[in-house]
């Protein structure tokens, strides 16, 4: 078991290789100018020239690549230029508005999609599983980003019931003094005991929410439920019924346990699908998170911006995908 | 051109079976109206310029004086800030998502496929180092790449086409490296191998027409997919651009408007919704009639 | 008088890609209280598939149950709906030993967690409690190290070794209808001897009924009272168990006896192939059976009494099979 994680873990370092090496080809060797592209479209020759000597553009290849690893293990991921300030720094700003939205897709894949998944397969053709397949693969078919306009016009311009966008109204954010521990609105707010605060950012973050939790839910339905129907046909199911065990244990304990591989791999899958869907979300609801960020930042042409993002939410995929990969192992045959 | 019709004589019994599996699909009643969709999209985008009411609109014309006009009997779908009609527009951007979603994952599977059957077909150490760049492109989060790319190359409908290629090409290699290494461990192949012909020619003669079934089934489930991050794309800017009327450009447009123009958003995302849902049940049907073939009942 | 346990006329058919297979097609079986019943036929006749429509576990879509009555003192089973026979009929009353253990054990549970499982939802005992009964089981199926044993899982045990946990799991319901489907399959003949002995000990002392399938004549011979030849779902011959093997008077049975190898001298008479067309009417065996006769094909034989308590459903019983 350890080995197999040693080993992992040594895949993964390659594959991180990997894509920062893919990245560096992205930034330094496709674009036809990659000096200009670092300065942006409104640099003057001399910033130019400068860039392409901070760059290193000047020198062989290898050399470049072993600075930008360098700089990369330093946790440099060069400035912004609309900005100026460090572009890890600003990730870091950003990142726990959309590790919020995050959160909520996956919450929501797990204890909403999975069980969506178990009881379709079990009730195989039945009205609920025809209900629930048509849902997983229509919610799968919506642009996110459609999505998102659409629940802003029913919800807010006909409706009435919650917000346009933003982690809080202006109101709020005028009047009153936000706490800032964790950076966490929601726990924040609550630790804090302000619960004005909490209200009205739980009420900001619902169609945020369920804009980026949808494609997570019926992505992992579909996937769970073709995985519970090739084991509910298997003959432990049906020795488990024949001793008098109940649905619910046969169902949710013997059944279940056995998708653990195919489920932690979808959720991870969906939780990557996630990361990129609130590039596309974030900015509809005016969400400080890295996806409005990485939105501005294609905008505005901010390269060095897009190229954090992207090293960022890479190495964080590869991370996640090697825990999903860890917990497989947590399956007895494959300890063997 | 023996070769083509030495591949085309390997490929008899996989045509057979795609013919019995295309009778299976047309069972149930959801897989049928689904076809029938795609047949009419892909009508529509054929004939675009004969069913659009104002083709000129989907082009360059502009018509200022009707600006954002609420669906009427004269502009079904409602104009955009320019007074065009939103119908014409999103007409024409069937076409182009079919289009261009077809080229995208055709440039994949000229890249992907190649490399699977080489990397299933040799083995040993090309196999490996084809596999280990295959996990490497894996490893980025869906569309990222395609976004990191596009934006790198330049935000055009051609580079956001080549961007998905690039990003997509990694997963019809694995499945045809599989189906390879299964097949080269059989008979026919171990004969041709005992004969002495060359590799390269028992890959593309032999190996290459039986891995064909499963990638071709991938790639047409994999055609709504596209069409979704093709709009996607184009809806951070970094695919169409004004005023191609892609439909996730239009999306993006209708931003500034959508909440005095409902029709603005309204009708191209049901035209992506209706599109992409089609091919996912599509896609959907062929997967289960592939697979259950051991479970016949 | 109804006995304890009795099968009416029953029809199974399996909806597949070509129509409806029939699979089972029994007049009459009967078990009287505490006794054992040997149900023998080759593999395909519809042994499990019986078990599995006792205890109403047919697979969904495919098995259509035509027409029958299953009665279980005095209810019948067939009547029942899904909720009733979960709630009193599955592992409380009837249970089962399947046939392939690799199979019908949870890969990813624990031995032990399994056997508890079930202690625990029917003798309803918890924490310690249920541990030693556990144990107690394991040592009842003489699996040795019982204390190991439970942390293990399936695939880390011997074929053995797994068959006896398939018992152990089946009689740690408790139940009083036991239905074993060929229960010491992979299992060396000494290991089968003692299994054998354990059975019908336990059914002296509890008094259960046993359904006991096996493809092989000889060792139903050993443990049951009454036998019964199951040919493509169909009883061929059934009676007290010596009498049948003693006085065989379906040519069937007389083909599977004449296989059990007595001593190595004698020959073995076995005639498994397919001899004449295959028939929609008449006499399911008609197609393989050497003695068979033109009118075997146009009528389907009952079962008639011959004998006392042996039945026979064949128009030539009692001639001997060359």
């Amino acid at each position: 078991m350890k080995r197999f994680i040693l080993r992992r873990l040594l895949l993964g370092i390659v594959v991180m290789l990997g894509v920062a090496f893919i990245t560096f080809f992205l930034t330094r060797v496709i674009p036809s100018d990659p000096a200009a592209k670092w300065v942006g479209p409104r640099a003057t020759p001399e910033q130019i020239a400068k860039a392409r000597i901070d760059l290193g553009l000047d020198q062989p290849l290898h050399v470049q690549f072993y600075k930008y690893m360098g700089d990369l293990l330093q946790g440099n991921l060069g400035s912004s230029l609309r900005t100026r300030r460090p572009i890890m720094l600003e990730l870091k700003e950003n990142l726990p508005a959309t590790i919020e939205l995050v959160l909520i897709s996956t919450i929501a894949a797990v204890f909403i999609g999975i069980p969506l998944g178990v009881i379709s397969a079990n009730r195989k053709d039945q009205w609920i599983d025809h209900l629930s397949r048509l849902f997983s693969v229509g919610v799968v078919s919506l642009p996110t980003f459609w999505v998102g306009l659409i629940l802003q016009l029913l919800f807010f311009r006909t409706l009435h019931i919650f917000p346009l966008g933003g982690q809080l109204s202006t109101e709020i954010k005028l009047t009153m003094e936000i706490p800032k521990i964790t950076g966490f609105l929601m726990f924040d707010s609550l630790v804090t005991g302000n619960f004005r605060i909490f209200v009205d950012a739980l009420w900001h973050i619902v169609l945020p929410g369920i804009t980026i939790g949808l494609y997570p839910v019926g992505l992992v339905a579909r996937m769970t439920r073709s995985a519970l129907l090739e084991i509910l046909n298997e003959d432990y199911i049906t020795a488990a019924r024949s001793y008098g065990l109940s649905e619910r244990i046969v169902l949710w304990s013997y059944a279940l346990k056995n998708s653990i591989g195919s489920t932690s791999t979808v959720v991870a899958l969906s939780i990557g699908y996630t990361l990129v869907n609130t590039f596309l979300t974030e900015s509809i609801y005016s969400w400080p998170g890295i996806g409005s960020y990485i939105a501005s930042a294609v905008i505005g042409l901010d390269y060095p911006a897009i190229m954090g993002v992207t090293i960022f939410s890479a190495f964080s995929y590869v991370i996640l995908n090697l825990v999903a990969d860890i917990i497989i192992a947590l399956d007895p045959r494959v300890r063997a | 051109m023996q070769w083509l019709s030495d591949f085309t004589m390997t490929l008899q019994p996989s045509i057979r079976e795609f013919r019995m599996s295309f009778y299976l699909l047309n069972r149930n009643r959801l897989q049928r109206i689904s076809l029938i969709v795609i047949v009419l999209l892909v009508l529509v985008a054929v004939f675009a310029p004969f069913i659009a009411p104002y083709p000129g609109h989907a082009i360059s014309d502009t018509n200022p004086d009707d600006k954002l006009q609420p669906p009427s009997t004269r502009y079904w779908f409602g104009t955009d800030e320019l007074g065009r009609d939103m119908l014409s527009r999103v007409i024409y951007g069937t076409r182009i998502s079919l289009q261009t979603a077809l080229i995208a994952v055709g440039m994949a599977l000229l890249i992907g496929v190649p490399l699977g059957a080489i990397a299933g077909g040799l083995g040993g150490v090309m196999d490996e180092i084809i596999m280990r760049i295959t996990d490497v492109f894996l490893s980025f989060p869906p569309l990222l790449l395609a976004i990191a790319m596009s934006a790198f190359l330049g935000p055009n409908l051609r580079n956001a086409m080549l961007s998905i290629a690039i990003s997509w090409w990694p997963w019809y290699t694995r499945i045809i490296r599989g189906q390879a290494v299964s097949i080269r461990e059989r008979q026919f192949v171990r004969a041709a191998r005992a004969i002495g012909t060359p590799k390269m020619s028992i890959i593309f003669k032999h190996i290459l027409p039986n891995t064909f079934a499963p990638v071709i089934v991938q790639a047409s489930m994999d055609i709504g997919g596209v069409i979704l991050t093709i709009a996607s794309l184009s809806f951070l800017g970094l695919g169409a651009q004004p005023p191609t009327p892609e439909w996730g450009l239009l999306i993006s447009t209708s931003r500034t408007y959508f909440l005095n123009a409902w029709w603005y958003s309204t009708f191209p995302g049901i035209a992506i919704v209706i599109t992409v849902l089609v091919f996912n049940l599509i896609g959907d049907g062929i997967r289960e009639v592939l697979d259950p073939k051991t479970r016949r009942f | 008088m109804t006995q304890y346990f009795e099968i009416k006329n029953l029809s199974v058919g399996f909806r597949t890609f070509e129509g409806v297979r029939e699979v089972l097609n029994i007049e009459s079986l009967s078990i009287g209280r505490g006794e054992t019943y040997g149900l023998v036929g080759e593999s395909g006749a519809g042994k499990t598939v019986l078990a599995l429509t006792i205890l109403g576990l047919l697979p969904k879509p495919a098995g259509i149950i035509h027409s029958g009555e299953i009665w279980l003192d005095g209810e019948d089973l067939l009547m029942k709906s899904d909720r009733e026979m979960y709630g009193q009929y599955r592992g409380k009353r009837v249970a089962m030993i399947f046939q392939d253990p690799m199979s019908t054990l949870n890969p990813v549970f624990t031995v032990g967690q399994q056997l508890q499982r079930v202690i625990e939802k029917q003798q309803h005992i918890k924490g310690e409690a249920n541990n030693l009964k556990a144990l107690e089981m394991l040592e009842v199926v003489k699996l040795p190290d019982a204390g190991r044993m439970l942390d293990k899982y399936p695939h880390e045990l011997s074929g053995g070794q797994r068959q006896r946990i398939i018992i152990a799991l089946a009689l740690a319901c408790g139940a009083e209808f036991l239905i074993a489907d060929e229960p010491t399959r992979n299992l060396d003949v000494t290991i089968q001897a003692g299994i054998l002995k354990l059975m019908a000990d336990l059914q002296q002392e509890f008094k259960m009924s046993v359904l006991f399938i096996a493809n092989n004549v000889g060792l139903v011979n050993v443990v049951c009272k009454n036998a019964g030849i199951l040919y493509k779902g169909k009883i061929l011959e059934d009676g007290p168990s010596k009498q049948v093997i003693r006085t065989a008077r379906h040519p069937y049975t007389q083909m599977l006896i004449s296989a059990i190898p007595r001593d190595k001298s004698e020959k073995l008479k076995f005639a498994s192939l397919v001899i004449k067309a295959e028939t929609e009417k008449g006499c399911p065996y008609y197609s393989r059976c050497i003695i068979a006769e033109d009118d075997c094909a146009q009528r389907t034989p009952m079962l008639e009494p011959i004998d006392g308590a042996q039945r026979v459903a064949c128009f030539l019983a009692g001639r001997r099979v060359p």
